[in-house]
């Protein structure tokens, strides 16, 4: 019994150690996706995930800007984050979710397809974003590579940003 | 240090509210030189600052209000007599002190304002050969040589700091005694004039310098923040000095000076709890048509009107507490008529009143701007030189009235001349001239819709550009600030008779009342201040003009737009008969905003859009209702703006839907059906299994509206169950009903009910047809194949 514990117990010192190493270098995503792509946002800007409700259409803005909603008595911008990136929109499932972003004082939700998982990456994992054609500041903060996934880490600042 | 600029602080405010209570005074005092408690009251001003800018250190400015307090001294043992020559050189002091003041504040000295000039002035005036350097009130530190005087008092302030301890307490001795020598001496001079003493006790004056700041305020202004309800402002009157007296004594103990930032976040807060009580009292209705008749709904009435109630009454209060008296914004006209008079030659009266009238804070500092424009253009424009109005047999004397009162949820603001008025054909020729408006235009144009053009930048009527307006800028300024405060403009007048402007302005801005207007399935509020009213008409009465849509409203052609065409709401088909039109009236513009309904009147508070989303165009923020949902709030001036540039779309019936896709095969046919029994939605499928059409199932009414609402399929025709969980057949029916795409979409009920009441009911709420349970497999496939137009071949 003794041993099975003691067992356990270096396997967890095993697994923790590397992480240990720095906790600066450690970065907490959360993962989504939106169409067939998993994206992250790190998790401190995230201010809270909620199930949809209902939103109210604002005129005069891009398709991309759904709306409006009521969050517990603030008025929250909506972006269809599947329209911003250029994929057709589709009616919502049990899995979709809004993603409260914050960044300074700027607040928006975002519409997903689906939350993955929260992720820890080692900074070295992160690799700078691919070499696009895209003109002006992408969107992609890097590329985090894990095992066998590849997921592209979101600029906060840049989603926020109003672009018409 | 921290003291002093706690000290500096309130030296500033109070010296600031003396100096606007100063100017009326002056004023006052030129038509009434005789009045000695004017003339007491006036002196202690000068006198107040002068004491504590001394202890201060600010030597120019102790310099001027010394020359100025000698005059008023002289004047007030009736030495000399105010003439309007004295007036004016003590005026120009008074804004050389302003200016002082204003640099203090900004600056933090009083240097940098040449006052010598004054200052010889003044003292000539006061009867001396204007050389300062020897003035004949000796008072050693008032050098005309400031600037230098300046350096040595800086040489000084720095040995303080050098000295020790006992050396500074000696030093203040010295200076103490020094001041109490001249305080005593000035008091004795009081008591030979047989003045009495101001209320400060010996001991407390001659404690310290900073406490002749705080003798008790001559003329107390009303303080920004009051509790009590509308004080009259007091004016300034001769006889009742005693109550005056009385007044201060009671007015500062009464109120406190309170940030307004505090106000501010009170005022956020009470938003939040308005819109709880909204939700609270829907909720309340909700509950009350679910449990008609149980008991408990006379409790949760009471506490649900209550909370109503005292919200309603917290939310007054507090804004109440935001309220200031209009007069605080009158007061700096009578000066400014009387500078204007003098400039222009010309004699004028100004005549205020309703100046106890209270408005929200950030109004009243709105709303001062737009009345100089006002006033000045009446002054320059309106009223007309002397020889001019006998010609024309009008008094000598010309008036300019101006005056507040309440109106519902609204102030008036009324500013009259009886000047020449404005003539509505040099506006018309002067507007062409500057290229404001089309010949067309001008034909056309109402007398009122030519008085606005007032409003238009860059028009004047002044054939000259002088030092006080014809640019034609300022009425723009007006009709731009006025538009902000959500205000109306409205001109009167008639040639050679006078001018009258009304300014309609909302009590507040942060909580208003709105009307909620509904367009497709969308809500707009539009507060109501711009309401003027609404009609409801047909459309035939909606006429084009040179592609316009307008309408005639009584004597006026109103013009016309649709707010799903500002808004770009995705028009479905729409057959009613009626529309409504809401009539919007901003600053000196009106328009007619057609609405699909009138939902009602609300009280909403505006919330912002949020970084993110500001400035969209048409939209002035958003509010939460009472279901919780956001609805956007309309703001007026934008639409007005957008209303010119939108197409008229108002008579042209969109195409229905895009969903009449041609049928090609059975399966794009759709229908769904609705039951709660999985037996029944069984046999239904199997009956109807050989038409090979596509059938979707919903278990409730609940379910079948989202699936309806989601859009993913569209359907030919519904078969509808009447008993069921959630939502019954009929309510569903209804809900469907009411969205205007679903208008024609067959429902079928399918029902044990059999009743003659119940057929009844399924026709009221719009169903096409009435299956009784049970049913043949053939009856129920024609039926369907009935209402979906079903014309392939049955494959069985």
């Amino acid at each position: 019994m003794s041993d099975k514990l003691q067992n356990i117990i270096n396997k967890q010192q095993n697994q923790s150690n590397p992480e240990v190493t720095n906790i600066e270098d450690i970065v907490q995503l959360v993962g989504f996706v939106v169409g067939d792509e998993e994206y992250s946002v790190p998790i401190l800007t995230i201010q809270e995930i909620i199930k949809p409700i209902e939103w109210t259409r604002v005129p005069q803005t891009p398709a991309y800007v759904l709306g409006v909603f009521n969050l517990r008595g603030s008025v929250i911008p909506l972006i269809d984050l599947r329209q911003k990136f250029g994929l057709n929109s589709i009616n919502h499932t049990d899995d979709t979710r809004f993603i409260v972003i914050r960044h300074e004082d700027e607040v928006a939700g975002f519409v997903i397809d689906r939350l993955t998982e929260a992720i820890r990456l080692n900074k070295s994992a992160i690799g700078p974003a691919p070499e696009t054609t895209l003109e002006g500041e992408s969107m992609i903060e890097g590329v985090g590579k894990q095992q066998d996934r590849i997921l592209t880490i979101l600029k906060v600042h840049k989603l926020l940003e109003r672009d018409f | 240090m921290e003291e002093f600029d706690e000290i500096l602080q309130d030296f500033l405010v109070e010296s600031f509210e003396l100096i606007e209570q100063l100017d009326q005074d002056l004023v006052e005092l030129e038509t009434n030189p005789e009045d000695l408690e004017l003339l007491n009251r006036i002196f202690r001003v000068a006198h107040t600052v002068k004491g504590a800018s001394s202890f201060l250190n600010f030597d120019v400015l102790t310099h001027l209000t010394h020359h100025m307090e000698n005059i008023l001294n002289m004047a007030r043992h009736g030495d000399i007599v105010i003439s309007s020559d004295i007036m004016d050189v003590i005026l120009e002091s008074i804004d050389l002190m302003k200016a002082i003041l204003e640099n203090i504040r900004d600056n933090g000295n009083d240097q940098g304002i040449d006052v010598a000039d004054c200052v010889v002035r003044l003292d000539k005036v006061a009867g001396g050969d204007g050389n300062v350097e020897h003035p004949d009130v000796v008072a050693p530190k008032e050098d005309v040589a400031t600037p230098a005087e300046e350096v040595s008092d800086e040489a000084e302030d720095v040995d303080y700091s050098n000295m020790s301890d006992d050396e500074v307490e000696a030093e203040i001795e010295r200076l103490l005694k020094e001041r109490q020598a001249q305080d005593r001496a000035k008091r004795e001079a009081k008591i030979a004039a047989g003045e009495e003493v101001p209320q400060a006790p010996e001991i407390a004056e001659e404690d310290s310098e900073k406490e002749s700041k705080q003798e008790p305020k001559p003329e107390p202004k009303p303080e920004p923040v009051k509790s009590t309800p509308a004080p009259a402002r007091p004016k300034p009157k001769p006889k009742d000095k005693e109550q005056n007296e009385k007044r201060s004594a009671t007015t500062v103990e009464q109120t406190i000076r309170v940030d307004v930032k505090r106000l501010d976040h009170l005022m956020n807060l009470i938003g939040e709890l308005v819109l709880g009580k909204n939700r609270l009292m829907k909720i309340n209705e909700d509950v009350e048509e679910r449990y008609e008749g149980e008991e408990f709904l006379e409790e949760l009435n009471q506490v649900v009107s209550i909370v109503s109630l005292v919200t309603t009454d917290l939310q007054i209060a507090v804004m109440k507490t935001r309220m200031l008296p209009i007069g605080k914004v009158f007061n700096k006209f009578p000066r400014m008529i009387r500078d204007l008079s003098r400039e222009l030659n010309k004699q004028i009266e100004l005549e205020i009143g309703g100046e106890e009238t209270e408005l929200d804070k950030s109004i009243v500092e709105e709303i001062g701007d737009p009345l100089v424009h006002i006033i000045r253009n009446s002054c320059d424009h309106g009223i007309e030189t002397p020889d001019v109005r006998i010609a024309a047999g009008k008094p000598e004397v010309g008036t300019i009235q101006l005056k507040a009162y309440n109106e519902g949820n609204h102030i008036v603001i009324q500013i009259t001349d009886d000047g020449k008025g404005l003539d509505v054909d040099v506006l018309k020729s002067k507007s062409l001239e500057k290229g404001v408006i089309s010949e067309k235009e001008a034909d056309s144009m109402s007398d009122k819709e030519a008085f606005a053009l007032i409003f238009r930048p860059g028009l004047s009527t002044a054939a000259e550009v002088t030092n006080v307006s014809g640019r034609g800028v300022g009425m723009d300024v007006v009709k731009t600030n006025i538009e902000k405060l959500n205000g109306i403009i409205d001109i009167e007048s008639e040639v050679g008779v006078g001018t009258t402007i009304n300014l309609k302005i909302p009590l507040t801005l942060a909580i208003i009342q709105a009307l909620l207007v509904g367009v497709q399935e969308e809500y707009y509020a539009i507060p109501l201040a711009s309401v003027l009213e609404t009609v409801r008409i047909t459309k035939d009465e909606i006429y084009t003009v040179e592609n316009r849509s307008v309408m005639r409203l009584r004597e006026e052609v109103l013009s016309l737009v649709h707010i799903g065409d500002i808004f770009e709401v995705e028009r479905v088909f729409d057959g009613a008969e009626h529309a409504y039109v809401v009539v919007l009236g901003l600053a000196e513009s009106k328009i007619g905003l057609i609405v699909d309904s009138l939902v009602g009147q609300e009280e909403i508070v505006i919330k912002s859009l949020g970084e993110y989303l500001k400035g969209i165009e048409g939209i002035a923020g958003a509010t939460i209702r009472g279901d919780g949902g956001v609805t956007l709030i309309v703001d007026v001036a934008a639409l007005m703006q957008m209303a010119k540039s939108v197409k008229s779309s108002v008579n042209s019936e969109s195409v229905v839907g895009s969903n009449v896709n041609e049928k090609t095969k059975p399966s794009d046919y759709c229908v769904m059906t609705v039951d709660d029994s999985k037996t029944d939605r069984t046999i239904m499928r199997t009956s109807l299994a050989p038409l090979g059409i596509t059938l979707v199932e919903a278990s409730d009414g609940v379910e079948a509206l989202n699936i309806l609402k989601s859009g993913e399929h569209n359907f030919d025709a519904m078969l509808i169950d009447i008993e069921m969980p959630r939502m019954d057949g009929y309510s569903l029916a209804a809900e469907i009903k009411k969205y205007n795409k679903y208008k024609n979409l067959p429902l079928i009920a399918v029902t044990s009910r059999t009743g003659k009441s119940d057929r009844m009911r399924g026709v009221e709420v719009g169903m096409v047809e009435y299956i009784t349970k049970p049913y043949s497999p053939d009856y129920l496939m024609n039926v369907v194949k009935r209402n979906i137009k079903f014309t392939m071949e049955v494959s069985s």
